[in-house]
C-alpha cells in the first residue's frame, strides 16, 4: 500500500512539476529552445564579409519569403550571400541574450525598440548615425522627428533603421455608414464625441449589428490609455511622476468609454475579446467599428469588399484638438557588435530599405513605409487603402502619447489592467474604484523607479510639428 | 576449480542477478531524472526566487515573497472555488455519463461496434480542437447553443455565455465532460467485461433485483477500476489548464480561471516564473494530499477483495 500511496504521489506531483519547471535561465534551456526555433544556426558570426547572417525575431512564411527573395537580389547584386534565419518572436529576447552573452551574434538583427536599452548598453549593437549621415532627410518625418529623435535622447545616437511604421486608425463599416447616412470624411478628420455618436448609431442588435469591436480582454487599457490622455496633454505621469490620467476629467472619460459596452453598443461576449477577435468580429461582419494599427488593413484587403470598409483618422481631443496616436515601428533593423563587416551590413539594410523593396515589405505586413518616396506609390497615396494612415502623420497636430512607464509592466498588462476594466463592467466594483487600482500601482512603480534611477527624466508627449 | 573460486564466482553471480533489475531500469530512472526530476526541484527553486524573465539579470532569493503575494491575491479565493467547482463537476459527470455509456455498451445490440466508435471519438480529438469547438458552439452571437435553445422557446434572447461570471466556467466544465466521457467508458466497459457471467447467474438463482445486482456485485466488482480512475482523473482535471486557455482565456475578471490556468498566465504571460513556481509548488502539494487521502478513504488496497 505505501509503495502504491508513493507511486501516485509521485504521478501526482510530476504532472504540475511539468508545467513549470521547464522554466529558462540565462543561457540554460534557452539556447535549446532557440535552437528548436527555425533557426539555421552558424556557430559564429560571418567571418567573411561575403556572408552575412540575419535574424528575423517575428518569422511567419510571408516574411520569411519576402527576405529569402530579397537576399537573392542582392547576392546578385553585391555578390554577398545572406542566410536567414528566425526564432519566434517568444524566444527571441532569451535567444539574443544568450547569443550576446557568448559573442555569437548574427550580423543583421531584427530588433523590438523595447530590448535596445539592455543592447546599446552590453554593446550587442553598434551605433548607425554615420551610417545614416545625409540619407536621413530621405526618411519620413516620423521617422526623423519621432523614432530616431526618441532613440537620440535616449541613447546618444541612433541604432536602429525601422522597417515600416505603425499607426492607428479607427477601421468603419463604409457600408453601414452609408445605409444609416452617416457622412465620413477622414480629411476633415473627428472627434471622440463624434465616434461614440457612430457606434451608438451603427449598432442594431436584432440584426446582430454592433457599433464596436470592444477590446475587454488583454490590451484593454491601450485604446483607453490614448483616450484619457487626450485629457492630459498626452502624459501618463507628472514632472514629479504623480499619476495624471485618474483626475476627475480622467474618470468621467474612463466612464464615457466603458458605456460603449454597457450600453450594448458592443456584443456581451467582447467582454474577453482580445485582438483576433476583434479583427474576426469586424471582418465577419459583427462590428461596424474597430480600432487598431495600419497592418488590419491588409487583413481588411484581404477578407472584404473594398465598397464595405475605410479607415477615419483617430479622433481628436476634445480638450486641446491634437490626434494622439501612437506611432511605432515594429522591428528595427541593427547592426550587431560581433559583426565582422558592418559596411557589409549596412549595405543590406539599405538595400532592403530602397523604396521599392520597402514598399513591397510594407504592403505585405500592413506598415507604412519610412522612406519619403511612398507617396509615388499608389497603395499609400490619396485613394489607397494606407492613404488615412499616411495623412495622420503628415498631420501638424498629430501628437504621440507616452506609454504607461520605464519600468516593467509586463504582469500590469497581462492581468491587472483589463481584470479591473472587466470588475468594473461586471458591477463588481465601481468605475472609480477599478481606475485608482490601476493608477495606484502605475504610480507606486513610477515613484519606485524614479528612486532607483534618480537621474531619470519623465517622458512626455511627442509632437511632430516641433 | 578450487573452493576458493567457485564461492568467488557465486558471489559474482549474486551480485549480478542483485544489480540486474537496476540497471535494466537505470535508463528509464535517468530520462525520468532529466525529464521530470530537474523541472521539479527547478520550480521549487524558482518559487522562492525573484524570477522574472522580463528582468533575467535581476533572479534572486526572495523568502517567502511569492506565497505572500499568492495568498494575498484578492482573487486567490475565487481561484480555489473554480479550481474545485471545476474539478468536482467534470470528474462526476465524466464518471456518471461514462458508467451509463460503459453500462450501455455491455449489452450486445446491432450495430453496437459502430456506436462505440463514435462515442469514443471524443477522446481521440486534441484539446486545442474541442476548445475551439466549444468556443464556437457557445458564441453569444452565432453560436448553436443559442440558436438551438432560442428555437425550442427555452430563451428569447441569446446568452452571452463566454462573457458571463459562472456561465464562462459553465462552458469549460461541459467542454471537459464532454470529452472524458469516452475515458471513464472504456475503463468502466473493460471492469465490467471481466465480471463472470456466473455470478449474476447465481444472483438470479437467489432471486436478485436488477439494482441490487448492480449495487452488490457489479459496483463492488468494478471498484478498483472506478476509484483508480477517479483518482487518475481527478489528477489530470485539475492540473490541465488548456480548455481554460483556449474557450476563455480565464475571463471575464478570473471568473472562469483555475489555479494552473493562473499558473500558466503567471508564467508565460506575466513572465512571473517565481509566483508561478510558488502556484506549481502549492498544487502539488494539493494534489499529493488528495491523492494519499483519497486512497485511504476509499480503501482502495482492500477493493475487490470477496
Amino acid at each position: 500500500m505505501k509503495k502504491k500511496l508513493l507511486l501516485v504521489f509521485l504521478a501526482a506531483i510530476m504532472g504540475v512539476s511539468s508545467l513549470t519547471g521547464c522554466g529558462k535561465k540565462e543561457g540554460g534551456n534557452t539556447a535549446a529552445s532557440a535552437s528548436a526555433g527555425n533557426a539555421k544556426t552558424e556557430a559564429k558570426s560571418s567571418k567573411s564579409g561575403d556572408s552575412l547572417r540575419f535574424l528575423d525575431v517575428s518569422p511567419s512564411e510571408t516574411r520569411q519569403r519576402y527576405y529569402e527573395e530579397t537576399f537573392k537580389k542582392f547576392k546578385e547584386e553585391t555578390g554577398i550571400s545572406v542566410t536567414y534565419e528566425s526564432v519566434p518572436w517568444d524566444d527571441a529576447a532569451d535567444k539574443i541574450t544568450v547569443l550576446g552573452a557568448s559573442h555569437q551574434l548574427p550580423d543583421v538583427m531584427t530588433t523590438w525598440s523595447g530590448w535596445l536599452g539592455q543592447y546599446t548598453q552590453a554593446g550587442w549593437v553598434i551605433p548607425l548615425s554615420d551610417y545614416i549621415g545625409e540619407t536621413r532627410s530621405e526618411y519620413t518625418e516620423a521617422v526623423n522627428k519621432l523614432l530616431w529623435k526618441s532613440e537620440e535622447e535616449r541613447y546618444g545616437k541612433i541604432y536602429t533603421v525601422p522597417d515600416g511604421i505603425m499607426v492607428k486608425g479607427v477601421f468603419v463599416r463604409k457600408d453601414w455608414a452609408e445605409e444609416a447616412d452617416i457622412k465620413l470624411d477622414p480629411q476633415a478628420g473627428w472627434t471622440y464625441d463624434d465616434y461614440f455618436s457612430l457606434v451608438a448609431k451603427l449598432t442594431d442588435s436584432t440584426q446582430k449589428r454592433y457599433g464596436v469591436s470592444y477590446r475587454g480582454a488583454r490590451g484593454a487599457l491601450d485604446p483607453l490609455l490614448t483616450y484619457l490622455q487626450g485629457f492630459t496633454g498626452g502624459n501618463t505621469y507628472d514632472a514629479e511622476g504623480n499619476i495624471l490620467i485618474n483626475s476627475p476629467e480622467c474618470q468621467e472619460a474612463f466612464k464615457k468609454w466603458t458605456d460603449i459596452y454597457l450600453n450594448g453598443y458592443a456584443p456581451e461576449d467582447s467582454i474577453n475579446w482580445g485582438f483576433t477577435e476583434m479583427v474576426d468580429n469586424f471582418t465577419g461582419g459583427l462590428t461596424g467599428t474597430l480600432i487598431n494599427d495600419s497592418e488590419v488593413a491588409a487583413t481588411c484587403l484581404a477578407n472584404m469588399e473594398a465598397s464595405q470598409w475605410m479607415v477615419m483618422p483617430m479622433p481628436k481631443s476634445t480638450v486641446d484638438n491634437k490626434i494622439y496616436n501612437t506611432i511605432n515601428a515594429p522591428y528595427s533593423y541593427s547592426i550587431s557588435g560581433d559583426c565582422k563587416n558592418p559596411d557589409n551590413a549596412w549595405k543590406l539594410i539599405e538595400f532592403m530599405n530602397r523604396p521599392n523593396n520597402n514598399i513591397e515589405y510594407c504592403k505585405l505586413t500592413g506598415l507604412i513605409p519610412i522612406k519619403k518616396d511612398v507617396e509615388n506609390d499608389p497603395t499609400y497615396g490619396l485613394d489607397g487603402p494606407y492613404a488615412t494612415f499616411v495623412q495622420q502623420l503628415n498631420d501638424p497636430n498629430l501628437a504621440v502619447p507616452t506609454t504607461f512607464g520605464p519600468f516593467d509592466y509586463t504582469d500590469l498588462h497581462q492581468g491587472m489592467f483589463h481584470e479591473e476594466i472587466q470588475k468594473y463592467l461586471l458591477g463588481k466594483e465601481d468605475a472609480n474604484k477599478a481606475l485608482s487600482t490601476i493608477t495606484d500601482e502605475l504610480q507606486t512603480r513610477m515613484k519606485k523607479y524614479l528612486a532607483d534611477n534618480p537621474d531619470a527624466k519623465i517622458e512626455t508627449a511627442s509632437v511632430l510639428s516641433k | 576449480m578450487n573452493p576458493k573460486d567457485s564461492r568467488q564466482n557465486t558471489q559474482r553471480i549474486k551480485m549480478k542477478t542483485m544489480l540486474e533489475p537496476y540497471l535494466f531500469i537505470l535508463p528509464v530512472f535517468i530520462l525520468l531524472l532529466f525529464m521530470f526530476g530537474y523541472p521539479l526541484i527547478n520550480s521549487i527553486i524558482m518559487a522562492f526566487e525573484n524570477y522574472k524573465l522580463s528582468n533575467i539579470n535581476d533572479i534572486y532569493f526572495n523568502n517567502f515573497e511569492n506565497f505572500k503575494k499568492l495568498f494575498g491575491d484578492s482573487d486567490f479565493l475565487l481561484l480555489i472555488k473554480n479550481s474545485l467547482v471545476y474539478v468536482v463537476l467534470s470528474v462526476a459527470g465524466q464518471f456518471l455519463f461514462g458508467l451509463v455509456l460503459a453500462l450501455a455498451l455491455k449489452q450486445d445490440f446491432k450495430g453496437r461496434g459502430i456506436y462505440q466508435s463514435i462515442v469514443f471519438l471524443p477522446w481521440a480529438f486534441s484539446t486545442f480542437v474541442i476548445g475551439l469547438i466549444f468556443r464556437w458552439a457557445f458564441n453569444g452571437e452565432y453560436g448553436v447553443v443559442n440558436d438551438v435553445l432560442i428555437r425550442l422557446g427555452i430563451i428569447d434572447k441569446g446568452i452571452a455565455w463566454l462573457g458571463t461570471p459562472g456561465l464562462s466556467l459553465a462552458v469549460i466544465i461541459i467542454a471537459m465532460i464532454w470529452m472524458g466521457i469516452p475515458f471513464f467508458g472504456i475503463m468502466i466497459l473493460a471492469a465490467l467485461q471481466s465480471i463472470p457471467e456466473e455470478v449474476y447467474e447465481a444472483a438470479d438463482m437467489d432471486g436478485c433485483g436488477m439494482w441490487q445486482k448492480f449495487w452488490l456485485l457489479t459496483i463492488p466488482y468494478i471498484k478498483p477500476t472506478i476509484i483508480i480512475t477517479i483518482l487518475l482523473r481527478t489528477i489530470w482535471i485539475f492540473n490541465s489548464f488548456d480548455l481554460v486557455v483556449i474557450v476563455t482565456g480565464g475571463g471575464p475578471a478570473n471568473y472562469s480561471q483555475t489555479l494552473p490556468s493562473y499558473m500558466y498566465t503567471k508564467a508565460f504571460s506575466g513572465y512571473d516564473f517565481g509566483l508561478a513556481g510558488a502556484l506549481g509548488t502549492l498544487l502539488m502539494v494539493i494534489l499529493g494530499l488528495y491523492a494519499v487521502i483519497f486512497l485511504k478513504l476509499s480503501n482502495y488496497d482492500k477493493a475487490g477483495d470477496f
